[in-house]
C-alpha cells in the first residue's frame, strides 16, 4: 500500500523529534506521508541560510505549518520585564507570519519574577492576542505542567474565556495532561471550536515523582503515542476530544533523545505508525474522508 | 484572587469602560499610496475633490472637498511594502480625529497595536500611527481645531481656492474592508478594543451593498462613521491572506441628485444584477485597477 492510503492528514510530526538540518527534516516528514509539521523558531533562526532561506524550504516542502512554537515566561510580567517579553512575541510572530502559519503556541509562565494575579495574566494574553490580529494568527495557550501559577488545563481555560479574545483559544498536550493525572472529564470544560492545538506524546513510565523527573521525561523521554505505557490513556483522550466535536490537528510533540541519534527516515515512520494507529485502529477511519476523495480526483483530472 | 475589593465588584458588569475611550471624533483624512499620482488625481478630481496643497519635502499632494481630506502619497521610500508598482493606488493610511494623540496612541500600544515607526523629517509634525489591516496605518490626528495639521507640513497651492466646497454635501461616511474567511470576530475585537466600535445588529444597513457585518465608530453623531467588514464569497479559497481596506463610503442627503452632478463630471456608476443604484446608495465604477467610491443616503449633510 502506499503511503496516501493512509488516513493521517490531521497528524503531524515535530521538528523537534527529529536531528539534523531543516531541509532533510522537511524531505524525512513528506516521505512518511505526513502533510504537515509543526516548527519551532529554532528551526528558521538556526538555518545556515538565514530565515528566509529557512522559510523558502518550508514552503518547497509543501507541507503545511501546525503550530509554530513556542513563547516562553510571556505573561504575568511587569516594567521593563514586560516589555521585554513583548518584544520577544513580536519577533515569534513575525516570524509566524513570513511562514504563512496560523497557530503561535505560549505555554504557561514558569517565572518567578510573574504575579499570578488573574486579572494580569488576562490583560497580557489579551494584548498578546490583539498582536495576532493583523497578522490572522491564533494564540494557543498551554498549561506546562510545571508553569508556575497555570499547570493544568482547566486553568489555562479558565484564563482563556476571561479573556474572551476570539483569537484566543487552548493548547492542549497530552504530556502534561498525563503528568498531573488531571481526569479526562475536565475536557468537557471546553469549547472544540477553541481547541486551537492538540500536542500528543506517550512516555515510558507509568509515575512521575517529582517536579524535576516531569520536567526531566517531558524534555528527554517522550515516546509517539502507542510507543509508551499510556496507549489507553491516548486513545480515550483522542476518543474524547473527536467526540467533543475537535477536528483540528494532532501533532506529535515527541522529546526523545534517542530518536535525535536515529536515522530521520526511522524515526519519521514511528510517527507514521503511530499515526495510522490513532487514525485507524482509535479513530476507525479505514477509508479516506469524502473531502479528500473529492480533491485526489480533482488533481487527477488536472493532470 | 482579590474579589472584594472595589475594582474587582466594578467588573462584575463591563460598565467601567466610557464609550468613547479616544474621543474619536471623525476621520481626518484617507490617504492612498501610489506611484502614478497623476492618473489618481484625475479620478479624484472627477469626484470632485481638488488639489490644496503639497508636501514640503515629499511627493505627497493634498486633496479636499468640503471637509473631506484625501492624501496621495507617491513618495517611494514611504510607501508600505506590497505597493503594487503598476500604479494602482491603494488605501494606505485612515487618520482618526482624537482627543489627545499621544495618549490614544500608548492606550492603543498598550493593548498590543503594533507601532509604526515615524519617519519624520525636520519641521515636520510627528503623526503616531500604529498598524492596521495589511500594509495600512491608522493615524491618530488631535490638532483639526484651532490650526491643521496641513499648515505645518504642506505648502498650498497658489492661486488654488484653498476650501473647495463639496460636491451635493458629500462627507465621510465610512471604510469598506475585505477580510479573510472567519476574521470578521478577529476584526471587529481589533476595532473594539483600540477604538470603542461597535457591532451593527444584522438587520441595521446602508446603501446598497449590505454584506458583511458593520461597526459604528464611538463618534458624536456628526461626525460618525463605520467599518464595514466583508469576507470572501463562500467557496472561494485561499484568498486568506487578501486583507485590505478596500473603498471609501461618502455620505450624501440626495444620492440620485448627487449622482446626476457627478455624472457631468464623468464619473460612471455600476449596473449589476448584484449592484444598482437607488436612492439608497450607488457605487462607482473602478479605475486604476481597483480605486472606487460608495454612496450611502446619510442624512447628514
Amino acid at each position: 500500500m502506499s503511503h496516501d492510503s493512509g488516513n493521517i492528514n490531521d497528524f503531524g510530526m515535530d521538528t523537534i523529534s527529529l536531528a539534523g538540518p531543516l531541509e532533510a527534516k522537511l524531505q524525512a516528514v513528506r516521505e512518511a506521508g505526513f502533510s504537515q509539521i509543526m516548527l519551532a523558531a529554532r528551526d528558521l533562526a538556526g538555518h545556515p541560510g538565514g530565515v528566509d532561506a529557512a522559510v523558502a524550504a518550508v514552503r518547497a516542502s509543501g507541507l503545511r505549518v501546525t503550530g509554530f512554537q513556542v513563547l516562553r515566561d510571556f505573561e504575568g510580567l511587569s516594567g521593563h520585564l514586560h516589555d521585554y517579553k513583548i518584544d520577544i512575541a513580536k519577533s515569534m510572530l513575525s516570524l509566524c507570519h513570513q511562514l504563512g502559519c496560523r497557530v503561535l503556541l505560549i505555554c504557561s509562565s514558569t517565572s518567578v519574577h510573574a504575579t499570578g494575579d488573574s486579572q494580569a495574566l488576562v490583560k497580557d494574553l489579551r494584548k498578546l492576542a490583539m498582536l495576532a490580529i493583523p497578522m490572522n494568527i491564533r494564540i494557543a495557550y498551554e498549561a506546562l505542567s510545571w508553569g508556575r501559577t497555570v499547570n493544568e488545563f482547566p486553568q489555562a481555560w479558565e484564563l482563556i474565556c476571561e479573556a474572551d479574545m476570539p483569537n484566543l483559544g487552548l493548547g492542549f498536550d497530552s504530556f502534561h495532561m498525563f503528568a498531573t493525572k488531571t481526569p479526562l472529564a475536565e475536557l468537557d470544560l471546553l469549547d472544540p471550536r477553541k481547541i486551537f492545538l492538540v500536542q500528543l506524546a506517550d512516555f515510558m513510565w507509568t509515575e512521575i515523582k517529582s517536579v524535576e523527573e516531569r520536567i526531566a521525561t517531558a524534555r528527554h523521554f517522550r515516546v509517539f503515542p502507542g510507543e509508551g505505557v499510556h496507549s489507553e490513556a491516548l486513545a480515550a483522550l483522542v476518543m474524547k476530544l473527536h467526540g467533543l466535536g475537535y477536528r483540528g490537528d494532532y501533532s506529535f510533540e515527541v522529546f526523545n533523545d534517542d530518536y535525535q541519534q536515529m536515522p530521520l527516515a526511522t524515526v519519521a515512520e514511528r510517527a507514521r505508525r503511530s499515526a495510522l494507529w490513532l487514525g485507524e485502529d482509535v479513530l476507525r477511519r479505514s477509508v479516506p474522508l469524502p473531502n479528500q476523495i473529492r480533491l485526489k480526483q480533482a488533481r487527477g483530472y488536472a493532470r | 484572587m482579590n474579589t472584594s475589593s472595589p475594582a474587582a465588584l466594578a467588573d462584575r458588569e463591563s460598565i467601567t469602560e466610557p464609550a468613547n475611550p479616544l474621543g474619536l471624533d471623525g476621520i481626518e483624512f484617507i490617504e492612498y499610496a501610489t506611484s502614478k499620482p497623476q492618473a489618481l488625481g484625475q479620478v479624484l478630481e472627477m469626484m470632485g475633490f481638488r488639489p490644496v496643497a503639497r508636501h514640503r519635502s515629499r511627493e505627497v499632494l493634498l486633496y479636499r472637498q468640503g471637509a473631506i481630506h484625501v492624501i496621495v502619497n507617491a513618495h517611494a521610500p514611504a510607501l508600505p511594502e506590497g505597493t503594487p508598482t503598476d500604479g494602482k493606488p491603494v488605501i494606505a493610511a485612515v487618520a482618526l480625529r482624537v482627543r489627545d494623540a499621544a495618549a490614544a496612541y500608548r492606550r492603543a500600544l498598550d493593548r498590543g497595536a503594533w507601532a509604526v515607526p515615524s519617519r519624520v523629517e525636520v519641521m515636520e509634525l510627528n503623526i503616531p500611527a500604529i498598524h492596521g489591516v495589511g500594509t495600512s496605518r491608522i493615524y491618530f490626528v488631535d490638532r483639526y481645531d484651532q490650526f491643521s495639521i496641513y499648515d505645518v507640513d504642506f505648502v498650498p497651492i497658489p492661486g488654488v481656492d484653498p476650501r473647495p466646497p463639496a460636491i451635493a454635501g458629500l462627507h465621510f461616511f465610512g471604510v469598506v474592508q475585505y477580510i479573510g474567511n472567519d476574521r470578521a470576530d478577529d476584526w471587529t475585537e481589533f476595532y473594539r478594543e483600540l477604538f470603542g466600535f461597535t457591532e451593527l445588529p444584522a438587520e441595521q444597513r446602508f446603501g446598497i451593498l449590505p454584506k458583511g457585518r458593520i461597526l459604528q465608530s464611538p463618534c458624536p453623531p456628526a461626525t460618525r462613521f463605520y467599518v464595514q467588514l466583508i469576507e470572501p464569497e463562500a467557496g472561494v479559497l485561499d484568498v486568506e491572506d487578501d486583507e485590505a481596506l478596500q473603498r471609501i463610503g461618502l455620505g450624501t442627503a440626495d444620492v440620485l441628485a448627487t449622482m446626476a452632478e457627478l455624472g457631468k463630471r464623468g464619473v460612471e456608476f455600476v449596473e449589476s444584477r448584484g449592484v444598482h443604484t437607488e436612492d439608497r446608495g450607488a457605487l462607482t465604477r473602478s479605475w486604476l485597477g481597483g480605486v472606487s467610491f460608495e454612496l450611502v443616503h446619510d442624512r447628514r449633510g
